[in-house]
This record gives structure tokens, C-alpha cells and sequence, in this order.
């Protein structure tokens, strides 16, 4: 652009020129002297630059051309400046890169609708509460019913099924996450295919051959290289053959945000039995039967519902639906014995909730952590401009005498400012790209913080038109802040006073009003470094508060190996095999060096949620609430493996066997909510009301254990026999005499040995397992972790820029203190005494943003607001420390200066 | 020479008039800008004189307006010399301000007579 300007500036010179030689040519051939007719026509000429300038004008563009020459000159002093840049620089791309990849993952959890057309007319259908789990599980007679009753309001069906093992042709072997869906999933949501074609009505009724299947677009990809090759792919799931035949639209992650299927499947796979999928039922001796298809059972409840139902309509819908699903509701009370439960679950109606707020356990956990970090993000923001501000004072102070002499030589004010301005305009624009990149690298590091062992964030992050909005915002903001109104203020109030005075020019002197205003800026920092480091600090002392806190168990010395005996050869009919398959199992893993005790165990983990009733012989009087507790299936020795103690009664032995009187072992808080104080060794309890509450003899109670994850309180749990009621094991805890993780390869060889064919899904050590729900836990505690070492690092910058400006201002002072007998002490102290008080002013209202803040991020935090006073402590110490440093180095080198040196040098 | 050099000033004084002056001056052939001015000076009886402030000013806004177009050119002097050239837009221009001139004549003299008469 700027060649053809100074073309036309050249143009126009030769033009002038032109004229020039002419008139000296005239005057000459009229006898002049050429000297002096080049110096008479010069006269009659005037002002030459002046002239050219003028005509530039009326030809436009003058302002362009200018702009286009500031900017040439505003990358100058940038050049000269590389600390201050790079600060600039850094500051910009960290407090807007934070705020960006922030709110880029507020935007995809919360704000995002699912992309497809009117996703506002999507629903979930919240039928009745299921018995034990409360969610909203529906059998799938009932949803055919519901489904056949409205052919206005297409109904779809889903159900999660956890991972499943492919094999690829080239036998290569991945564990994606899977999706039962019914045929008309994606035709109800509006899903497009981006390859092939997504499942239509015969693959509902499809049961031999190859199951058709359905990818994520991500997983296409990563898969087999291309959607379109994806198309006609032949693969196996869990032993079953499946035909790919076709890929979802790219931005389509499945309806429950942050969990995102790979594959999804028809919902008649379930019968199979290949494909374990989460439920609920009225439970055993309802008629319930697991291990037989689903389909025709209307007392299991695993499906989920959701419709495409416009607003005006949904009223007539749901009266409908409730009529239809009245046997459903009449058949769950059976579930119960609780007379309140009962008319409860009859007087309840269907709700429709809207798609976006339901499926929310991902929004309700992530959006307060996440508002919470907006709020730290804006304010590391926050104290980035301030900073610049400070630093942007300071370098126009040491640049006012350039300042003064331009504008006495006739620059005008608005261009000077306009310039200054502009150099911070090119600071900005490259910073908030920096920014941008910064975000979107945030954004994937935050989402793997986010995610626990257990849960896998899968996110839509494409790049949305707010987020774009934020940013140029915030870059405009931090423009006001650092460049716009530091400009105006100075110039308002230095550059006049420079104009003209000769003296001030020479040696400009700090005005207290211009070291009261970069003080303020210093303290306004000190206070929200203070808070965010506090709030670091609280939220470091949480999570390793949930970390190592007392389980109940053993955390430190149990291994759990997490096995799939759910597929191939353990399955159905082959469950008589199992006790003795266990019996092996826990010889051969005790027979290993190092090895204390092992167990097998029904539940794989934290997640097993394996909820149930038990009635006590003899009572009628209990509420649901007592009832309800958790179960699991455990061989012998469990409870010496993972620490457990018992606290009264014994452990399952070898006695007890298929033959054997059923006895169970039940925990400290379902013995008090079944028998208060009452000592529940030898009572009868059964999974229904009399008359079939004596299936179980209570032969054990023991200790509470957190075994729903660490920062869950102990569930009440009742532990049965893995021998007298085989099912397949999920997990093998093994004790170890000392750190488990080594014993991780010698287990992994001994199961082998025992069984070539046991599928091992992975080996950790219990504390991962039991920490693994600490995903938002760790998002706060890390993120703030960072933003407070950036505060600090700006702080420190910011004392250290402040505090050596100054020392080098006052050379003078110092040398004639220091010749008139003042020690390099004093001196020193002059300069940490400002930093100081400084540093108090700042801590004051930063201590009660802290307390504040502390209050409102209770719901986050553990321990009280008194219990985390000491973080505000600590964190005052840090902060104190961080600017000492900083004005050290400035206070040591004007107190070591030659103070001969000092007074000569001006 | 003026004591000040405020040409933008006498521009917009002079403004109409001087258009006017430069297109009549290019009616018969291209020039460039220093025979403009000796033209104006010399038809004028040496009564008008155009100052480069403000000739060259004006010749490029007739140029921006699309009333001239320039093209470098050799003069005599086998010298690089700027030619400027009427458009038709500029001759259609100057016939306008011709007959505004004229009125602008006669009405000043409507104006006048009755003042020099007794």
C-alpha cells in the first residue's frame, strides 16, 4: 500500500519541480541572472513542503497515509523496548487467553444448544422416579407404548452402555464408549449423516448377521482415517460383527453433554447380552430376570426418553402420556413397601423438561466451578491492565522530554496521543492473537484437569461467534486500561507542563499526585494477587483434604485390577463355574512375594452404584429411606484385604457355600438406619416385605468406608457372598506389604497363568480409584494455582518496574544524603519502607475480598471461612515476599551507587 | 506574496473562480501547470495571477473530480512535464460555471448600476 503514496508524493515533487525549471527558464531567457532567478522565483513560490502537503490533501487519503506513517513509527520505539513489549505482550496473551479458554468451556458445558435445527423443541420425558436409583429409566414396553401413542411427538430411546471392545480387521484392539439408541435417534434430533447413513426403521428389527452401527465423526476419523472410509468398514464389538454404515455430523456429540459416544448401536443389541447398559428394576423375585432379553420385561427400567415436542403442545401430550403410562406407575409401587412412596409415585405426572437443562449431572457439577473461574479469570484480567497501566505511566514519564520537545515543535496533541495509542494497538492486536491460540491451548489443558480417571470429557469446542465477542472486547478493554486513558492522563497533565519549561524538561521530577496514582495501581494489584492466591491456596488445601482423607480402608496399600468378566465364557449360564475360578484367583495372587491378602469383588469401582432394599424380619414400619442402601458381592477375606475393620460378628468364610444358610455383612450407617443401636448380629432381612424377608442371615457389621469416591459419605452398604450368589467379579483387590504399584506387572502375570482368556481392563491403585471423581476439584485447585503464580510474577514485575524507575529519579537525593552521612542502610530502607507500605495498603482490602470471596466459594471449599484464614496468611507471607525481592535488587543498587558518581552525572 | 501562508484559506475564496479559470485555460489544449498559469496571466492582462499554493492544489482536485486527467509528457524542451487534459465531464463542468458566472455578472451589476446613477 505505501509504495503507491510515496509514488504519488514523488509524482507530485517532480510535478513541482517541473514548474520551478520553467519559470528559471523563463527569467532567464529574459535576461536574469540565473542565481537570482532561482532565488526570486523560490520567494514567489513560498513554503514548498507546505504547498505539496495542501495538495496531498484535496487529493484524500491524507489521514489514511498518516495513520499508515504513525504506525511505521510506533513499531520503533517497540523495537527499543523488547522488555516492555514482551511484558505487554505476555500479559495480554496470558489475562485474555485465561478468560478465553474459560469461557470457552463455560460456553460448550452450559450455554451451547445441541447443533441441530430448533433444539429448543426437544425434551426429556421425566415419566416416574425408578425405584432405587431415582432417575428416569423407563422399561421398554412401556416406551413402545408411550412411543405408539403419539405419532405427533416423535419419542426416541437411549441407553448408555459403557465401553465395549472393538477389533478392527487388522485385529487392533480399542475400547470406545457406546450408545443403545433406538431406530429413530437421529432422525427425532435432526442429526445429519457427514457419511453413509444413520439408522432407519429395519435396523430395529435386525437380529442376525452384521449389527449396522453408527460413528462419531472424531472417531471415524481417528479410526480409520476418513469418514468415508469408515463406510462398509466390518468390525467387532465385544464378539459380535458390526458393518459401519455411516458417520454423524461432525458437531453432533450425543445428548448428555461432556459424555460422548463413539458408536452407536441399536437398542435390540441388548438382547444379546453382550452389552452391559445401566438400570434399574422393581428388583429380585419381582419377575425380574437380567440375564433374559430386556425388551419384554416391563419391571427393568433402562431406557431414557426424549421427544421433539413444540411448547404449545406439550400440555396435551403429557395428559396423554400419563394415561399411558399409568400401569407402569402401578407396577412400581410393588418396588415399595413405604405407603407415602407409593401414592407419592401414583399422584406424580410426567414432566417434559427441556433438553439443555436436563442430562445436566456435567452442567450442574461444572457451572458454579466455572462461574467461580470466569470471575478469578477477570480478575487475573484485571491485574494485568493495571499493570500495564503502571508500567505505561513510567515509560511515558521517562519519554515526556521526547514528548515535550515534539509538541513545542508543534505536534498536536490528539496526534501525539494517537500515536502512543497506536503503538499499544499493535501490542494489542498481536497480544489478543496470542490470546486466541493461548485459549484454545487452555481450553483442551482444562478439559483434561476436568476430566477424572472415570470420566473422559469429551467437549464440542468449535470455535462460537461469544467467544470471538469476548475476546476483541477484553483486547479493547485492556486497550482503555493500558494505553488510552494512562495516555490522556498524561498528557493532561505532564505534556502541558513541559511545553515550555526548559527546567522541567531536563530533570522531570514526580509529581506526589502522579507516585500517589501509580501507588494506588501497585496496592489494587497487591489486593487481587491476594485474592486469588488465597482462593489458590483454599482450594489446594480441598482437594488435599478429599485426597487423604480417612476412606475407611487402606488406601495406601490395596491394588485393584478391574476385570470384564461380563463377556465371553463367564456370562449366563456358565456362572457355576465362577467360585471355583475365584477360589484359583485368590490362591494363586496370595502365593505372589509381597502379596498380603486378596479378594474378588462384584462392583468394578466407585461407579457401581448397585442400589437395593432390604426389609427386616419382622418390622413393617420402615420408611424407604431405611430401606435403601447399596450393594455389593464380595468373596472371602474382602475386608482384610482392603482395611475395612469389623466391628462386630465375623467375615465370610468357606463355609459358606451354595448349600449354606445366605448370610450377609452389613456396615455401621445401614445397621443404624435398619436396627438403630440394636445389635443387628443374627437378624433376618430379605429384598421384599414379608413374607419373603428371611433370605438372609446378618452374620457381620462393619466399619463405614467411602467406597462412592472420597469426597462422598459412606454409603450404607450391604456386602453378600460372591460364593452363595455368584455373579461376575468386576474387580480384584489385592493388599500389598508395600507400594501397590509395583506389584502391578507380577498380578497382571499371575491372572494370566490362572486364565489366559480373563479380559483385564486396567491395574491402579485403590487411592486413584477412590480420587477419581475429583475432576472439578482439581480444575479449581491447578487453574488457581496458575492464575496465582501469574499474579505474583505480575506484582513482583510490577513492584520491580515502579521501584527502580524511582531509585533511578532520585539518584541525586541519594547521592547528597549519602554525602551529607547518611548510611546505604537508611537508604535501603527508604526504598523497602514505600514498597512496604505499599504492600499493607493493598493487603487490607485484599483480606476482605478474600473473606468475601471465601463465603461465596463455601459451597467449593472445605472447612470454614476461620478454618481458611490461615491461606490468607500464608498468602500475605508470599506476597510480602514477592515484593521484597522485587524492590531489593532497585534498593541495593541505588544504595551501592557512588554517590560522587550520582551528583556528577547530571 | 501574502504576509501569511494560509492557502487554504484563499482556496476556498477563490475556489469557484479558479476552477473555472484553470478548465478555460485547457479548452483549446492540454498544458501543464506552469503554462497554466503564465495562460491565466497573460489573458488577464497580467491582472491575474495564480499562485502555485494554489494552482497546484486546485489542479489536483479537478483531477480527483474527474473534470481533468493528467498524462506525463516531453515538452519542446524534451523535458518531463505534466500535461493536464479536459474530460467531457470537465467541459460540461465549465459551460455550468460559465453561465453561473454571467449571472453571477450580471446580477452583481443589477445590483451596482443604481448606485452609480445620480
Amino acid at each position: 500500500m505505501s509504495w503507491r503514496w510515496d509514488r504519488a508524493k514523488e509524482s507530485l515533487g517532480e510535478e513541482l519541480e517541473f514548474h520551478l525549471k520553467m519559470a528559471i527558464a523563463e527569467r532567464v531567457a529574459r535576461g536574469e541572472d540565473p542565481a537570482q532567478a532561482r532565488v526570486d522565483v523560490l520567494r514567489e513560490f513560498g513554503n514548498l513542503p507546505l504547498i505539496v502537503d495542501v495538495t496531498r490533501e484535496r487529493r484524500g487519503w491524507l489521514w489514511l497515509e498518516n495513520l499508515l506513517h504513525d504506525t511505521r513509527h510506533a513499531c520503533r520505539p517497540l523495537r527499543r523496548a523488547p522488555a516492555f513489549t514482551a511484558t505487554a505482550l505476555l500479559t495480554l496473551a496470558f489475562g485474555i487467553g485465561a478468560n478465553l479458554g474459560v469461557f470457552q468451556l463455560l460456553y460448550s458445558v452450559i450455554l451451547a444448544d445441541l447443533p441441530v435445527v430448533h433444539p429448543d423443541e426437544l425434551v426429556s420425558v421425566h415419566a416416574a422416579h425408578s425405584p432405587f436409583d431415582q432417575g428416569w429409566a423407563v422399561s421398554y414396553p412401556a416406551y413402545q407404548r408411550l412411543r405408539a401413542s403419539s405419532s405427533d411427538a416423535p419419542l426416541l430411546a437411549r441407553a448408555s452402555s459403557g465401553e465395549a471392545e472393538l477389533e478392527l480387521p487388522d485385529h487392533t484392539m480399542t475400547k470406545p464408549k457406546c450408545e443403545l439408541v433406538s431406530d429413530n435417534y437421529f432422525s427425532v434430533l435432526g442429526v445429519l449423516p457427514a457419511a453413509g447413513r444413520l439408522f432407519i426403521e429395519a435396523d430395529a428389527r435386525q437380529t442376525q448377521g452384521e449389527w449396522p452401527a453408527v460413528l462419531r465423526f472424531d472417531f471415524a476419523r481417528d479410526t480409520f482415517g476418513s469418514t468415508e472410509r469408515a463406510i462398509g468398514q466390518h468390525m467387532l464389538l465385544n464378539g459380535r460383527s458390526f458393518i459401519v454404515v455411516g458417520v454423524a455430523q461432525r458437531r453432533f456429540l450425543g445428548v448428555v453433554t461432556g459424555y460422548a459416544p463413539d458408536i452407536w448401536l441399536p437398542l435390540a443389541l441388548q438382547s444379546t447380552g453382550r452389552f452391559d447398559t445401566g438400570f434399574d428394576s422393581l428388583g429380585p423375585g419381582h419377575d425380574v430376570t437380567l440375564s433374559k432379553p430386556w425388551y419384554n420385561q416391563p419391571t427393568i427400567f433402562w431406557l431414557d426418553l426424549i421427544a421433539r415436542v413444540p411448547p404449545a403442545r406439550r400440555a396435551a401430550l403429557v395428559a396423554r402420556w400419563d394415561r399411558v403410562f399409568r400401569p407402569d406407575r402401578e407396577l412400581m409401587t410393588e418396588a415399595t413397601a413405604d405407603p407415602v412412596v407409593k401414592s407419592t409415585l401414583l399422584r406424580a405426572t410426567t414432566e417434559l423438561v427441556p433438553l439443555n437443562r436436563s442430562h445436566g449431572g456435567m452442567r450442574k457439577r461444572f457451572s458454579g466451578p466455572l462461574t467461580l473461574l470466569m470471575a478469578l479469570s477477570a480478575s487475573i484480567f484485571l491485574v494485568g491492565c493495571l499493570n500495564l497501566a503502571n508500567l505505561q505511566l513510567a515509560r511515558l514519564q521517562a519519554r515526556s522530554h521526547e514528548l515535550g520537545v515534539r509538541m513545542a515543535l508543534g505536534a498536536s496533541r490528539g496526534r501525539l496521543l494517537r500515536q502512543i495509542v497506536l503503538e499499544d494497538v499493535l501490542i494489542a492486536l498481536v497480544g489478543c492473537a496470542l490470546a486466541f491460540i493461548l485459549g484454545r491451548m487452555a481450553c483442551s489443558i482444562l478439559i483434561r484437569w476436568a476430566s477424572s480417571h472415570h470420566s473422559r470429557l469429551t467437549l464440542d469446542l468449535h470455535p462460537s461467534p461469544l467467544v470471538a465477542v469476548l475476546g476483541i472486547g477484553l483486547m479493547l478493554l485492556s486497550l482503555l486500561f493500558f494505553s488510552i486513558l494512562p495516555g490522556i492522563v498524561f498528557m493532561r497533565t505532564t505534556a502541558a507542563q513541559l511545553a515550555g519549561s526548559r527546567a522541567k524538561v531536563t530533570g522531570v521530577s514526580q509529581t506526589a499526585t502522579q507516585r500517589w496514582r501509580s501507588n494506588v495501581l501497585l496496592a489494587t494489584q497487591v489486593s487481587l494477587s491476594l485474592l486469588l492466591s488465597t482462593m489458590s491456596a483454599c482450594f489446594a488445601a480441598t482437594l488435599v483434604h478429599w485426597e487423604t482423607i480417612d476412606v475407611g480402608m487402606d488406601r495406601e496399600h490395596v491394588l485393584s485390577v478391574h476385570v470384564d468378566m461380563q463377556q465371553y465364557r463367564y456370562a449366563g449360564e456358565n456362572r457355576e463355574v465362577l467360585p471355583e475360578l475365584f477360589r484359583r484367583i485368590q490362591v494363586r495372587l496370595q502365593a505372589l512375594p509381597g502379596v498380603r491378602s486378596a479378594a474378588v469383588e462384584m462392583c468394578g469401582g466407585i461407579h457401581c452404584w448397585w442400589n437395593t432394599a432390604l426389609y427386616v424380619h419382622g418390622r413393617s414400619d420402615l420408611t424407604n429411606g431405611q430401606v435403601h442402601g447399596q450393594e455389593d458381592h464380595v468373596g472371602p477375606d474382602f475386608f482384610a484385604t482392603t482395611g475395612i475393620p469389623i466391628l462386630r460378628g465375623r467375615d465370610f468364610s468357606a463355609a459358606d457355600t451354595d448349600t449354606t444358610q445366605r448370610v450377609a455383612i452389613i456396615s455401621r450407617t445401614y445397621a443404624r438406619q435398619l436396627f438403630g443401636d440394636a445389635d443387628p448380629i443374627g437378624q433376618w432381612v430379605g429384598y421384599e416385605p414379608a413374607p419373603h424377608d428371611q433370605k438372609f442371615q446378618i452374620v457381620g457389621e462393619v466399619a463405614d468406608a467411602r467406597l462412592n469416591g472420597s469426597e462422598r459419605d459412606a454409603p450404607p452398604m450391604v456386602f453378600m457372598s460372591i460364593d452363595q450368589n455368584p455373579a461376575p467379579a468386576h474387580s480384584i483387590q489385592v493388599r500389598a506389604v508395600g507400594d501397590p504399584g509395583q506389584l502391578s506387572n507380577s498380578v497382571r502375570q499371575a491372572l494370566h497363568e490362572v486364565d489366559p482368556a480373563l479380559p483385564i481392563d486396567e491395574i491402579v491403585p485403590i487411592s486413584n480409584e477412590l480420587n477419581g471423581d475429583l475432576g472439578t476439584e482439581k480444575l479449581l485447585a491447578r487453574l488457581a494455582g496458575v492464575y496465582a503464580s501469574l499474579t505474583l510474577l505480575l506484582v513482583a514485575i510490577g513492584f520491580y518496574g515502579v521501584m527502580s524507575s524511582r531509585a533511578a529519579r532520585r539518584k541525586n537525593e541519594f547521592g547528597i544524603r549519602l554525602a551529607l552521612g547518611a548510611t546505604r542502610r537508611h537508604i535501603q530502607m527508604l526504598i523497602v519502607g514505600q514498597t512496604a507500605r505499599i504492600l499493607l495498603a493493598g493487603i487490607l482490602p485484599g483480606t476482605i475480598l478474600s473473606i468475601l470471596a471465601m463465603r461465596s466459594a463455601s459451597h467449593f471449599l472445605f472447612g470454614s471461612v476461620s478454618a481458611n484464614s490461615a491461606a490468607i496468611f500464608a498468602a500475605c507471607l508470599v506476597l510480602a515476599l514477592a515484593g521484597a525481592v522485587a524492590t531489593f535488587i532497585p534498593a541495593r543498587r541505588a544504595a551501592y551507587a557512588d554517590p560522587l558518581e550520582s551528583l556528577r552525572s547530571d | 506574496m501574502a504576509e501569511t501562508p494560509k492557502y487554504q484559506n484563499r482556496i476556498e475564496l477563490l475556489q469557484g473562480t479558479l476552477d473555472m479559470l484553470v478548465l478555460q485555460a485547457l479548452v483549446r489544449e492540454p498544458m501543464h501547470g506552469y503554462a497554466i498559469a503564465q495562460a491565466i496571466r497573460s489573458r488577464s492582462g497580467e491582472v491575474l495571477q495564480v499562485e502555485t499554493g494554489s494552482l497546484y492544489p486546485a489542479l489536483h482536485r479537478l483531477e480527483r473530480q474527474k473534470w481533468v486527467k493528467s498524462e506525463w509528457k516531453l515538452t519542446e524542451s524534451k523535458q518531463r512535464g505534466k500535461y493536464y487534459q479536459l474530460t467531457d465531464l470537465g467541459k460540461q463542468q465549465l459551460a455550468t460555471d460559465h453561465q453561473r458566472w454571467l449571472q453571477l455578472v450580471c446580477a452583481i451589476g443589477a445590483v451596482m448600476a443604481p448606485e452609480v446613477q445620480p
